[in-house]
């Protein structure tokens, strides 16, 4: 046998470069091998977004051109007065947004790409430097929000430049000064990374991140709806001062918002020192973030790899031969094991899985919000009309929204319901479990809160409203009947869409089940409130008894409620039976 | 062996994905009170057959039987009587082990006393009492792979069926398998695993099957599997025909021999 030639080829730790080229060279190749493989219709989509993206810039460059000169008119001068203030603020208010958004979407990245990231073993176990894998990983954590700045930032600093006739210097120091900025906002976000999983598990914080994004992104999103702003001349001039305050002497980033400005209006001294400063500034302290958090990082890798289970107190087994509720023995009876096996393991994983829970939640929020909305507004408009059919138009707001408020939990609860099951599918499918069974639990998974939230929120606002009691009782009819024909349809498009194969829960949805399912629940939602309603409307209107109205409605709805519970479930009986069979 | 009732039998089985066929036309039968090892080199179509005997995957044609029962046409009935350990333990990552297991014996209609006692004797049987109320993605690979072999015993079945049960586990676990799996078989079960630890094998199953390329190339027990070997074995392999071991029987009749070469230039 002849002696095998070294193929080892020499390692030179000291050529940084060198590694994190390869690394980044590495992801590169990734994603334009992903690129060239993805279907023709995503390519256009990508090229598509790139250009409406430059669309974007230019767009934004020009309204910001537009808008920040016309700050600068005598007449706007007049109603909002000496606009400088403002106008030299600007740069820091940017520069604030860019360092914000990129310290908190950095602190998620990093996360993932430093702690749970698939290659991560791979990568250290491989003769890389560590240092290279620490800086590759924070590189590709910083590119994405770096081209997103640059997407929002430049325009409007640009813009800025060209309306107040900065000197040229201005363009290339904005430049300069958001790279060094999203440089040092990713250090310090990497920094806080590696503390924070010293002291939590990377997972844990990864769900929770999410499920505090999530919430505070809905409730930022309906805000609008709670804060009234009306664009009267007070309240501009209002917001205006504030903003021109953002600029305080004390604040860091407006060291680096003025030293643009000084350099734009070409003050040397105060502009270019101010300029040397400030990037000296964030150099500083993007070498000994780095540097810090590149100490923590592989002692806090390694800690993460140790799963660290809490002991817990045993509970105290249940004394299941102690009085028996009457009602659970008569649910017991009703309900097979089964089908209640499979609701009591849904309920369970739902509510312990952070990042299902955000979206559970959503509609509670969604509902507390629009119950103020509704018991603020209802108390305006009392003042023009009679109290009888202001009590009716109330109770048909809140069954309006009750609707709503339950459909958009329903929405989560039954699109999913089956893909929620994922790799664990296989415990079912392997269990003497017909689809008769599993399409009740699922049914009753999606169904049960949905209604419930539905009704708690039909009886807090009619308590809170006075609202008519028949109407109330009638509208918890309809809540009821409606969700289980919604259940029907969205679990259909469910069952049909099923991707048990996921790993990123925003794949949960195959193909356009989950679009066409919205649409479906809404066409549905509008057409079963129409049958359930019409009748009561239009025997109203006609002078007809209210009961009587309220009885074909029950009678149209209500069948057309079942019907969509029964026959849609019918017709994906058969994909259930052999779903998961790849 | 106690029982010689066929409780898995598969005839004809065949699985295709396209013109490829996974399993080719593949027919055996374990009986009751038998241990059957099933081997064969990756991708030679062991875990697609596994599949179609516990109902994950319908077969292009061929039928399976467990306990008498098909599983295209009695699903739930052939379901009932078994019990699966697949070789990846995918298992609700926000379950405890207590509360999987107490969620797999409603799912099989366990009575609710029978349930709680058997979870107490199976925590303490795989040494996971102290874990049990903690949710399985705190736990090991090996400690999930022990809580999986647990839920297929939940019921008590009469066929288990293992992809790569001792995978993971350390050798005091795997010992531990391997002696409930010959006291499962004692007691008259029949237990079909699937592993490429051919040790296992040749000391636990009391026949094998080998399958290569999607095709059954023997069955047998060891003495049958060396007749058939002795005709495969190249003659350097072995010097003597009745010490044959199993694993040269598995390169023999799998082609495995050829990379002989190829080792002994890696070496």
């Amino acid at each position: 046998m002849t002696a095998m030639p070294n193929i080892i080829p020499p390692v030179h730790p000291d050529r940084l470069a060198i590694y994190v080229w390869k690394l980044l060279r590495l992801r590169w190749i990734l994603f334009i091998s992903s690129f060239r493989r993805s279907k023709t219709r995503q390519k256009v989509g990508s090229a598509v977004l790139v250009f409406m993206m430059l669309g974007l810039m230019v767009g934004a460059f020009i309204v910001s051109w537009l808008l920040l000169g016309f700050l600068n008119s005598p007449k706007l001068t007049r109603i909002l007065g000496d606009s400088t203030p403002f106008l030299e603020a600007v740069p820091t208010m940017v520069l604030f947004a860019a360092f914000g958004g990129i310290l908190i979407t950095s602190f998620g990245v990093l996360l993932q790409a430093l702690y749970l990231a698939n290659d991560m073993e791979f990568l250290l176990s491989a003769p890389v430097p560590i240092r290279a894998v620490f800086i590759a990983k924070m590189l590709q954590a910083v590119l994405p929000n770096l081209g997103l700045t640059l997407l929002f930032g430049l325009p409007v600093l640009f813009g800025l430049g060209v309306s107040q006739h900065y000197i040229w210097v201005y363009f290339p120091a904005v430049i300069l000064m958001l790279v060094s900025l999203a440089l040092t906002a990713a250090a310090l976000a990497s920094l806080m990374v590696m503390g924070i999983v010293r002291i939590f598990p990377a997972r844990r914080v990864a769900e929770v991140l999410a499920f505090i994004g999530a919430i505070l992104s809905f409730v930022c999103g309906q805000s609008g709806q709670v804060f009234r702003f009306q664009a009267n001349n007070d309240q501009t001039v209002g917001v205006f001062n504030s903003l021109s305050k953002i600029n305080p002497p004390w604040f860091p980033l407006a060291w680096f918002g003025n030293s643009l400005v000084d350099l734009g209006l070409g003050n040397w001294i105060t502009g270019v020192g101010g300029f040397l400063f400030v990037t000296s500034l964030a150099g500083i302290i993007v070498a000994f973030s780095l540097t810090t958090a590149e100490r923590l990082y592989y002692t806090g890798w390694a800690t993460a790899q140790i799963s660290v289970r809490k002991k817990k107190k045993q509970p105290s087994s249940p004394k299941r031969n102690a009085v028996k509720n009457p009602v659970l023995g008569w649910i017991e009876q009703l309900i097979p094991a089964p089908v209640r096996a499979i609701a009591v393991k849904d309920f369970l994983v739902l509510s312990r899985d952070l990042r299902n829970l955000s979206q559970l939640i959503t509609p509670l929020i969604f509902g507390v919000l629009y119950t103020f909305i509704l018991l603020r507004d209802s108390g305006e408009a009392a003042t023009s009309k009679s109290g009888a059919q202001i009590n009716v138009l109330i109770t048909y707001g809140n069954t309006g929204i009750a609707l709503f408020v339950g459909w958009m939990l329903l929405m989560r609860l039954a699109l999913i319901a089956f893909s929620q099951e994922g790799k664990n599918y296989w415990l079912l499918k392997v269990a003497p479990l017909n689809p008769q069974r599993l399409l009740t639990a699922k049914f009753l998974v999606a169904f049960l809160p949905s209604t419930g939230l539905g009704w708690t929120f039909l009886l807090v606002t009619g308590l809170l409203r006075h609202s008519n009691l028949f109407f109330t009782v009638y509208g918890l009819i309809v809540i009821t009947l409606s969700f289980a024909g919604m259940s029907g349809v969205l679990l259909a498009f469910g069952v049909n869409g099923a991707n048990l194969e996921w790993t990123d829960p925003r794949q949960m949805i195959r193909g356009n089940s989950g679009c066409f399912g919205s649409l479906a629940g809404m066409i549905y939602i509008v057409l079963s409130a129409g049958l359930f309603y019409g009748p009561l409307v239009i025997g109203q209107a006609l002078d007809l008894p209210t009961f009587a109205g309220g009885i074909a409605g029950l009678l149209l709805g209500g069948v057309f409620s079942l019907v969509c519970a029964y026959i849609p479930l019918q017709l994906v009986f058969h994909r259930v039976e052999h779903l998961g069979e790849g | 062996m106690i029982s010689a009732t066929a409780l898995i039998e598969a005839r004809n089985l065949t699985k295709r994905y396209g013109d490829k066929a996974a399993v080719d036309n593949v027919s055996f039968r374990v009986d009751g009170g038998e241990i059957f090892g099933f081997l064969g080199p990756n991708g030679a179509g062991k875990t697609t057959t596994i599949k179609m005997i516990v109902g994950l995957l319908q077969p292009t044609s061929g039928a399976v039987t467990v306990c008498g029962y098909d599983v295209q046409i009695q699903p739930v009935q052939a379901k009932a009587s078994n019990g699966y350990v697949p070789d990846t333990p995918n298992l609700y990552p926000k379950l405890s082990g207590r509360e999987l297991l107490r969620f797999v014996g409603d799912l099989y209609q366990m009575d609710r006393k029978q349930i709680d006692y058997r979870i107490t004797e199976l925590l303490n049987l795989f040494d996971l009492s102290q874990a049990g109320d903690d949710t399985i993605d705190s736990y090991s690979h090996g400690m999930q792979q022990k809580t999986a072999l647990a839920a297929a015993l939940m019921h008590d079945p009469k066929v288990l069926v293992l992809d790569e049960p001792t995978v993971g586990l350390d050798p005091r676990s795997a010992r531990m398998i391997k002696d409930i799996l010959r006291q499962m078989a004692d007691r008259g079960a029949a237990i079909f695993l699937s592993t490429h630890i051919l040790e296992i094998a040749e000391r636990m199953c009391d026949r094998i099957g080998i399958i290569n390329r999607g095709q059954l190339v023997a069955v047998g027990t060891m003495v049958e599997l060396r007749a058939i070997g002795n005709k495969n074995v190249p003659s350097s392999s072995t010097d003597t025909a009745s010490e044959t071991s199993l694993e040269d029987i598995f390169l023999g009749l799998t082609g495995g021999a050829d990379y002989a070469e190829i080792t002994e230039v890696l070496g």
